[in-house]
């Protein structure tokens, strides 16, 4: 029950987040993915299971604000959620440095992933915004990296 | 749970996945149910959201300054915003009209037209794709209404899903976009489709023709069905030859996303009036 109402207030702040940026700027949306975030911070600390839902339920409804495919982004950040959540349970990714180069790897491969099916499979061309969206994967390993040590921390704190 | 069963819930997430992404190829364009739904449940939360943050402004505005010059000076640019809408409209129509009962009747129907509608979400996806609207079916919004920015200069039209106070816009800028456009100077004819990188391309423009030019205004023909003829599209920035039959024009549209925080939307049909 506590990671089902985990799970909604994620999904709740990624919308937020998503929507707050897009009215900060248009062009923050491309550098900036909360989906992502939520989706790979819950893979990180909830693991697979939960990871994998979360992808299912931020990529889904990522999907139906977009005009593409519906569907495609469920699908990638299904597979992100679960990939993040098993090889983190596999490693220790807990130093800050394993945590960044992990999200970062991870990230890349969900946005190429993406990507991909969405100019190969459904011919559809995307916007790079003069190489903007290459900045994507880092910024969400770092924000994903400053959330995951201080939830660690408080946690530590906590017990 | 076991590693076995875990790839199997993963297993599971992604059948339901293509199977989703599978049932969409007989429907087209037209968004799944799951899709309209989850539309219809957190579109609310976004509106929520700009509706806050609104507030939050507003209130801030209305300590900083004093509350009556605030909201006279809302009201008054609301009105200008409507006023700017119907004078650009009524700019091309009126022309073509002499008899006072037609022009009166023009003049209503315009005015009961335009809605004015507030942006609470661009494309996560890709930006130059799609808007979403806080004005839905219950403000009378529907299918392939017709967009324009404060300028009165086209942005897109309504497609679905639109929920009951939401909806959702297809940009020009979007590859599968077409407008049947015409350039102002020698009415050339064309097909106006997006790049996805937030330009547009004039095609079907054949190589001989010789009268298009850079910086030429480019205007809906109102040939595609769907919207009226006149509106102002965007300005022609290149054009070059290759080897295909037709000339690549390259067209910068008027609309600005970081500058498109309110739209017209017209609900009624006007292409009968021009």
């Amino acid at each position: 029950m506590k990671h089902i109402a985990e799970g909604v207030v994620g999904i709740v702040l990624a919308v937020v987040l998503q929507t707050v940026l897009g009215k900060l700027s248009a062009s923050l949306l491309i550098v900036f993915n909360a989906f992502s975030w939520v989706v790979l911070y819950f893979g990180l600390t909830r693991h697979e299971v939960l990871g994998a839902f979360m992808g299912t339920a931020c990529g889904l409804l990522q999907d139906s604000f977009s005009m593409g495919v519906f569907g495609v982004g469920g699908l990638t950040k299904t597979l992100l959620g679960f990939g993040a959540g098993y090889i983190s349970r596999k490693i220790n990714v807990a130093p800050v440095t394993r945590t960044y180069v992990f999200s970062l790897v991870i990230a890349a491969v969900e946005l190429l992933l993406w990507k991909s099916l969405v100019l190969f499979l459904f011919g559809e061309r995307f916007s790079s915004a003069g190489g903007l969206i290459l900045l994507q994967p880092p910024v969400t390993a770092l924000v994903v990296t400053v959330a995951f040590q201080v939830g660690r921390r408080m946690e530590a704190r906590r017990s | 749970m076991k590693e076995k069963k875990r790839f199997l819930l993963l297993l599971g997430l992604v059948f339901v996945h293509l199977l989703l992404i599978s049932i969409q190829v007989p429907k087209g364009n037209e968004p799944a149910y799951f899709e309209r739904a989850l539309f219809s449940v957190f579109g609310p939360v976004e509106h929520g959201v700009v509706s806050f943050f609104r507030g939050v402004k507003d209130f801030w505005r209305n300590y900083a300054y004093s509350r009556d010059v605030e909201q006279q000076n809302r009201s008054l640019r609301d009105e200008a915003f409507r006023l700017r809408q119907e004078n650009l409209a009524l700019k091309n129509l009126l022309l073509k009209f002499q008899g006072s009962k037609e022009i009166q009747d023009l003049l209503s129907t315009v005015s009961r037209s335009i809605l004015v509608a507030s942006v609470i979400g661009i494309d996560p996806g890709q930006i130059h794709k799609s808007i979403r609207l806080n004005k839905g079916t219950a403000d009378g919004v529907r299918r392939d209404m017709v967009v324009l920015n404060r300028m009165g200069q086209l942005v897109g039209r309504i497609v679905e899903p639109v929920s009951s106070r939401e909806s959702r816009v297809q940009l020009i800028s979007d590859e599968d976009s077409g407008v049947g456009v015409l350039t102002e100077r020698f009415r050339v004819v064309g097909i106006l489709q997006g790049d996805a990188e937030g330009r547009c391309r004039l095609k079907y423009v054949v190589k001989t023709n010789r009268e298009v030019t850079v910086d030429e205004e480019v205007l809906t023909s109102g040939l595609d069905g769907i919207y009226p003829s006149g509106v102002p599209v965007g300005r022609i920035v290149s054009v070059a030859e290759d080897t295909d039959l037709f000339k690549k024009i390259v067209v910068a549209p008027y609309f600005d996303l970081s500058d498109l925080d309110q739209v017209a939307v017209l609900t009624a049909d006007l292409r009968g009036l021009s």
